[in-house]
């Protein structure tokens, strides 16, 4: 009983939490030696290398920072992202945790992840930090809100909120092509979520880093994982939401899991590669003039998809 | 590896860029190995001590062209850009291995003034309020918003002169309201830039136009490639930087100008506003002038470049959208030039009215413009802020040229030691 509902799940967890973070490092490395930075090593080693001279770096002080929060914050984030991953269904029975809330609960680690990313910019006392904070915040509720939306949309078919009923109620047909704005509008607020590519706002260039300009050792190997592990959590969610979980011919249901995680994976690391960083004033405008009205044409499409 | 630019400083950033054995990072709390490259004025040396000792244990120093100061121990200096990612990567092994020792602290860990709140987090206490605690001031809702209303905490600090988002050796001190700029004062010049010899000989004697345009090409592909970095298109901005590194008259620019479009780097990247009036582009001058819509270029003057059809392109809006596509097509026009002369064998006619990449050089060489950002700045959202500065070449031209002899970038033409000089 308890290593079925507690070790296994917390194991798997701990499993996807490395094993997602190195991916995304070794695939980021992949894209970017592509797209012609120049690397030497191997792009297996590498990541593996970084977090070694991370765990040998000092952790740095500011100038009198909040250090419970400063230190917490990371930790904090890795959290979430691994309340995300528990929540993603591998098949029809392997899952960490199957609630029958499961969407709320990604909607939650959603809204909790504002909290968590401002605490840590904030938290730093130092300039950088504050603005890439403040401008997550600023930013932060309007990909929720087309999240929530979208996220809405695909549990209406599936007259539930919990995600492995999502996913069985893709079997005739999967929720990518049942409503065609959904996976494109979450691919967007994803990028968003998690601060990655053209909507790095909050850990930008611009702030030499951001909320993370002041972080180093540790506390830094640490948030970096955590964004990878939320870029893997988020793939994970929209694999099961929009591209049918664990369903596909021949193939054991978990390696379509992981398969099509890798190509959402792919495709948010290479237009993090490929676009500029938007400037956060189009961002707001692009989220609540375009993208936020789509989301309630998605919804409306979905609510009538549900009652036919 | 943080770089730490000091004059001339910035070859060895493009060259170390390039290198595949070397990771540059924004922050020096990113970093292991702090490079302090070229050599850095006296009035410099307090905010070095203070990037210095940002680093986190363990760090190491090394010097590019630059003396290290007499009081540190265990420093290596570098002179041969071609050796410098070497002796950078087996620093970095030698302090990760434990042979190397830390650099120490030059900074005593305390704060310069004593803290005087009174309360248990640091509060209150008395002239605390629009006090300076630390020497600074603090974060308080002194001013009125200057673009919507909604009054912010303002928050004034000092920036430079090693951000790696400025012109190097620049400093400012500015007031933001959230994340719009409300003050800007520049406190210290960036160190004045060098030029190709080709310029300078251009001063001296008749030189073939093809040299003179790939130069200037080559110029503004390598502002490009800042811009780019800091827009968040690495793969663009490292071929921006490749094609500076590798121009001939058969280079185009179409591959890059086609990806910048597809992109979406005029449409979506923070470069909104920036716009300069007609008396603040003259006093610029250069490309910036003629993307607001000022028809001035002194190769219009020369019976070389009449010959070869010249008449200058332009924009007309003067924003830093508008400065980046005159980049572009200036670029694109350098280009065509060399090649139609280097086909006609086409030289100068002038010598002392030369217009350079970064404005027209008579009597003197362009002056730095950079209080102008005082002016412009002030309204803007930080990225845009931090755009517009990129796309303004505000620093003014060194008395000597760039010493292309060890910097790993070729000069375009062989030019013998006595047409390098100064004019």
């Amino acid at each position: 009983m308890i290593v079925e509902e507690l070790v296994l799940p917390v194991l798997m967890v701990f499993f996807m939490l490395a094993a997602g973070a190195y991916t995304v490092a070794v695939l980021d490395r992949v894209i970017a030696g592509a797209l012609g930075t120049p690397q030497t090593g191997s792009v297996w080693i590498a990541p593996l290398a970084r977090g070694a001279w991370l765990m040998t770096q000092h952790a740095n002080a500011t100038e009198a920072p909040d250090w419970r929060a400063w230190r917490l914050a990371p930790a904090l984030y890795l959290s979430l992202a691994a309340i995300g991953l528990a929540v993603v269904p591998w098949s029809g029975s392997l899952v960490a945790t199957d609630l029958v809330t499961s969407v709320v609960l990604w909607g939650s680690v959603e809204a909790l992840a504002t909290v968590v990313i401002f605490l840590h910019g904030w938290s730093a006392n130092a300039l950088f930090a504050l603005i890439g904070g403040y401008r997550y915040v600023a930013l932060g509720l309007s990909y929720i809100l087309i999240s929530m939306f979208v996220l809405i949309g695909v549990a209406l078919p599936a007259e539930s909120l919990q995600f492995t009923q999502v996913v069985a109620s893709q079997e005739e047909l999967w929720n990518v092509i049942r409503q065609p704005l959904g996976l494109p509008l979450f691919l967007i607020v994803g990028l968003g979520m998690t601060f990655w590519g053209p909507l790095n706002l909050a850990d930008s260039a611009d702030l030499a880093g951001g909320t993370a300009a002041e972080i180093s050792g540790p506390p830094r190997l640490v948030w970096d994982v955590a964004r990878a592990a939320m870029l893997v959590a988020f793939s994970g969610v929209a694999t099961s939401a929009f591209l049918g979980g664990w369903l596909g011919p021949w193939l054991p249901g978990p390696l379509w899991v992981a398969i099509k995680m890798l190509a959402v994976l792919l495709v948010l690391l290479l237009l993090g590669r490929l676009l500029p960083r938007l400037a956060p004033e189009r961002c707001v405008t692009l989220m609540w003039v375009i993208l936020l009205p789509l989301s309630f044409i998605d919804l409306v499409w979905a609510g009538v998809g549900a009652l036919l | 590896m943080f770089p730490v630019l000091g004059v001339q400083g910035d070859k060895a950033l493009r060259h170390l860029t390039l290198s595949p054995d070397i990771e540059l990072v924004d922050s020096p709390r990113h970093a292991s190995v702090l490079l302090v490259a070229g050599e850095i004025p006296a009035d410099r040396f307090e905010p070095l001590r203070r990037v210095h000792d940002q680093l986190p244990y363990p760090f190491t120093t090394l010097w590019f062209r630059c003396e290290p100061w007499p009081h540190l121990e265990n420093v290596t200096r570098i002179d041969d850009l071609d050796v410098l990612p070497a002796a950078l990567v087996t620093a970095y092994h030698e302090l990760m291995e434990g042979r190397r020792e830390s650099s120490p602290r030059i900074l005593l860990d305390k704060p310069p003034n004593p803290w005087e709140g009174a309360g248990d987090f640091g509060q209150g206490g008395e002239g605390m309020m629009g006090g300076v605690p630390y020497g600074r001031p603090m974060a308080m809702n002194m001013e009125d918003d200057i673009r919507d209303g909604l009054t912010l905490d303002s928050l004034t600090f000092r920036l430079g002169p090693f951000f790696f988002a400025f012109p190097p050796g620049m400093a400012a001190e500015i007031t933001l309201q959230g994340d719009l700029v409300q003050t800007w004062k520049t406190q210290r010049a960036p160190y004045p830039q060098s030029l190709d010899p080709v310029f300078f000989a251009a001063r001296k004697r008749l030189v073939p136009i093809a040299a003179l345009e790939l130069a200037r090409a080559r110029h503004h592909l390598y502002r490009l490639f800042h811009a780019l970095h800091l827009a968040g298109l690495e793969s663009a901005s490292l071929s921006a930087l490749r094609l500076a590194n590798n121009l001939s008259t058969t280079s185009t620019l179409d591959g890059l100008r086609r990806y910048l479009s597809r992109s979406g780097f005029f449409r979506l990247a923070a470069i909104k506003g920036g716009e300069l009036g007609p008396e603040q582009a003259r006093r610029i001058g250069g490309p910036a002038a003629r993307a607001a819509g000022l028809d001035e270029d002194l190769r219009s003057d020369d019976a070389g470049y009449r010959r070869l059809g010249f008449s200058p392109v332009c924009q007309a809006s003067g924003d830093t959208r508008a400065r980046w596509r005159q980049v572009l097509a200036e670029i694109d026009q350098s280009l065509q030039l060399a090649r139609q002369a280097e086909r006609d064998d086409v030289s100068t006619s002038e010598v002392d009215r030369i217009e350079t990449p970064r404005g027209p050089w008579l009597e003197k060489r362009p002056e730095d413009a950079s209080a102008l950002l005082d002016e412009i700045l002030p309204g803007q959202e930080w990225g845009d802020a931090l755009a517009t500065i990129a796309s303004l070449d505000v620093a003014a031209v060194a008395e000597a040229p760039l010493d292309t002899q060890t910097t790993g970038e070729s000069p375009i033409t062989e030019l013998s030691d006595d047409e390098g000089g100064p004019a």
